[in-house]
């Protein structure tokens, strides 16, 4: 401002010595149409009245003089002399008091009325008749009236540029009432450089494609990023926050991937994600890899198919879920926020997607039975979710289709959609849950039947593919938390239990001591 | 060191002023010439109107010279191309002033620079 107000004052100074100038020049031109001019003397003199009104009026406007006036006009000399020159040859001499010095006259005549000496310019003399030196006035008078004319348009071009000055001095002083409109283009030249800046800075951020579990967050980025062409940089460094956020969450689940992973194709996977770990912001992740190891130990029984739960996370795209950690004693207790829906809807719905690529194998002890209610990354998730509070404790149901089982349902959110996936769960986990119920009131088939399922991941490799369920502990023995595993739902429940109960004839010998030891305490523990 | 530019400072202002002078000079005369020019042509406008029959006298001094029509309109023509060769020597003349005067002036602003310098130094060093 202080820049603009300088050049306000320089462009006033300088606006004011061009008014000056050219009212100036609008005088000289007035005075010299006076002087050839006076007929027009009073119209003049209005004229220089009021566009002179501020400058000093040099030649202030005299009184009204007529002939007898010291200044005469010119044309009005010549129109003098003409009159003159016309009556003079009428006579041919005229008795007239003839001036003789400067105060005295003297009677006397005129004579050769009819010869005139004509000063025709730069003392030249030419002796000529009335007549001739009336072409001669005529021809000055002529020459006169044309300098007139020239002299009053040059004026009239300087009055509007005096007037023009004048508004512009007006308008500089901030006097008037103009104002002047400006748009300042720096906004929008920084705005178009971060532009470029901000899809520059966008491309370092966006993870190499590694996996195509990389590929999709990579989409999100990427839209994000051209989200962020459009916004301001404060907006686009929050957006990189959440990115972190993000990136934060992928980590963990990585971690937690890495760490119950046990096959050859979540290698691959894991590792390029380890790598994602490596390229996300160090500092942000800290945290998040802090929390992590701790939680690996309990998150070691976690489902491998956290990974894949987290292309699911990926493949949702418009809503962010974020996993919030908790440094606690206690078993870590996990909530997914979901844009859209609850938890369970979003997990209900991945299961189904990634119903079939699953395997897994966990182990639960009671502390991370809450946590598996709110992961469903298997059909087994949902029966789980279906618990009686009996002392309690929460206990499986045998049918989560009943109307007594959705009323009494801890889970919160039911859906009909969710039928289907219960049905297909249900074979499985059915089958898991009979067994435990059974356990509870035989005691011998329990044993088999508890055998059987641990029996089962041995054989589940080669049996059945990667999905499995996991079965939730009732029972207070964090520690001998076995490993339950159940087969894929494609069988009854009584063939199953025969072929778990024909497997474990096979297999039980050389566990059975300690399974059974294990079961039977459970068993003999919650009976 | 500031001393020493004023006094040149100064001397440089004067010659510009003396230039200044002279421009505004060659311009007055170059006026003149031109009214004279004006006029000339004037007089031999009405020469040529004029016939032999009435005389034609030249002034000079206090004295009416009686002159020849022809004689009159040859020497007007004269005066006439004369006043034009000097109006053109003039007006290189005044080519040449301004020239030399916009030189000056930019030293002058040049100097002026230097002295503000110099004072602004003398200022911070007191």
């Amino acid at each position: 401002m202080a820049a603009k107000g300088k050049m306000n004052v320089e462009h006033l100074g300088g606006v004011a010595r061009l008014r000056e100038e050219h009212q100036k020049v609008v005088k000289d031109c007035e005075s010299r149409i006076l002087h050839w001019d006076f007929t027009s003397l009073r119209l003049y003199r209005c004229v220089q009245l009021d566009p002179l009104r501020r400058d000093k009026v040099q030649c202030s406007s005299p009184p009204r003089k007529q002939f007898t006036g010291s200044r005469k006009k010119v044309s009005g000399d010549y129109e003098a002399l003409t009159e003159r020159l016309q009556t003079l040859p009428d006579q041919l001499s005229y008795d007239i008091m003839v001036p003789f010095g400067p105060l005295a006259f003297m009677p006397g005549k005129l004579v050769h009325t009819n010869e005139v000496t004509a000063l025709l310019g730069d003392n030249w003399f030419a002796k000529c008749s009335t007549k001739q030196a009336q072409k001669i006035v005529d021809h000055r008078m002529k020459y006169v009236k044309s300098e007139i004319s020239d002299l009053s348009k040059t004026m009239k071009n300087f009055e509007a540029r005096v007037g023009l000055v004048r508004d512009l001095e007006s308008i500089s002083s901030s006097k008037g009432d103009y104002v002047d409109i400006r748009e300042d283009t720096e906004n929008t030249g920084d705005i178009a450089v971060t532009k470029g800046k901000q899809r520059i800075a966008h491309k370092p951020n966006s993870k190499p494609k590694l996996d195509a579990v990389l590929d999709l967050k990579e989409e999100d980025e990427e839209k994000e990023g051209s989200r962020k062409c459009t916004t301001t940089e404060e907006e686009l460094w929050a957006r990189l926050d959440e990115l972190e956020k993000q990136e934060e969450l992928q980590d963990d689940h990585d971690r937690l991937s890495y760490n119950a992973n046990m096959n050859g194709e979540d290698t691959s996977s894991l590792s390029s994600e380890e790598e994602k770990e490596g390229d996300a912001a160090p500092a942000v992740n800290g945290l998040a890899h802090s929390e992590a190891p701790p939680s690996s130990g309990r998150k070691a029984d976690e489902e491998a198919a956290a990974a894949e739960e987290d292309d699911d996370e990926e493949e949702e795209g418009s809503c962010l879920p974020t996993i919030f950690f908790s440094h606690t004693i206690e078993p870590k207790k996990v909530r997914i926020n979901t844009g859209k829906n609850t938890m369970l809807k979003f997990s209900e719905r991945k299961e189904q997607k990634e119903h079939s690529k699953r395997k897994n194998k966990n182990g639960h002890s009671n502390g991370h039975s809450h946590h598996e209610l709110h992961k469903i990354t298997t059909p087994v998730d949902i029966y789980r979710l279906f618990v009686d509070v009996k002392n309690g404790e929460p206990v499986p149901r045998k049918s989560i289709l009943k109307s007594r089982s959705r009323e009494n349902s801890v889970c919160s959110d039911t859906s009909e959609s969710s039928a289907a996936d219960f049905e297909e769960g249900r074979r499985a986990v059915g089958r898991s849950f009979s067994h435990d119920e059974t356990t509870q009131s035989d005691t011998s088939d329990g044993v088999t039947e508890e055998e059987s399922p641990t029996a089962v991941p041995l054989h589940r490799a080669s049996r059945f593919e990667a999905f499995s369920g996991t079965v939730v502990e009732k029972e207070p023995m964090p520690s001998a938390v076995p490993y339950l595993t159940i087969s894929p739902p494609a069988l009854p429940t009584i063939l199953e239990r025969k072929q778990e109960e024909v497997a474990p004839d096979v297999a039980p010998p050389q566990q059975a001591p300690k399974r059974l030891s294990k079961f039977k305490a459970a068993r003999l523990q919650q009976n | 060191m500031a001393e020493a530019l004023q006094k040149k400072l100064k001397a440089e202002v004067d010659k510009f002023t003396l230039m200044q002078k002279d421009v505004s000079k060659s311009m007055s005369a170059r006026q003149k010439l031109e009214t004279q020019l004006a006029e000339n042509n004037i007089v031999k406008e009405e020469l040529d109107l004029l016939d032999t029959t009435n005389t034609v006298y030249k002034l000079i001094g206090p004295v009416l010279v009686k002159q020849d029509l022809e004689e009159a309109k040859a020497t007007v023509t004269k005066r006439l191309e004369y006043i034009n060769g000097e109006i053109q020597r003039y007006e290189s003349l005044l080519k040449d002033l301004e020239k030399k005067s916009d030189q000056h002036r930019e030293l002058l602003s040049s100097l002026q620079q230097e002295y503000q310098k110099a004072q602004g130094l003398a200022v911070g060093k007191v």
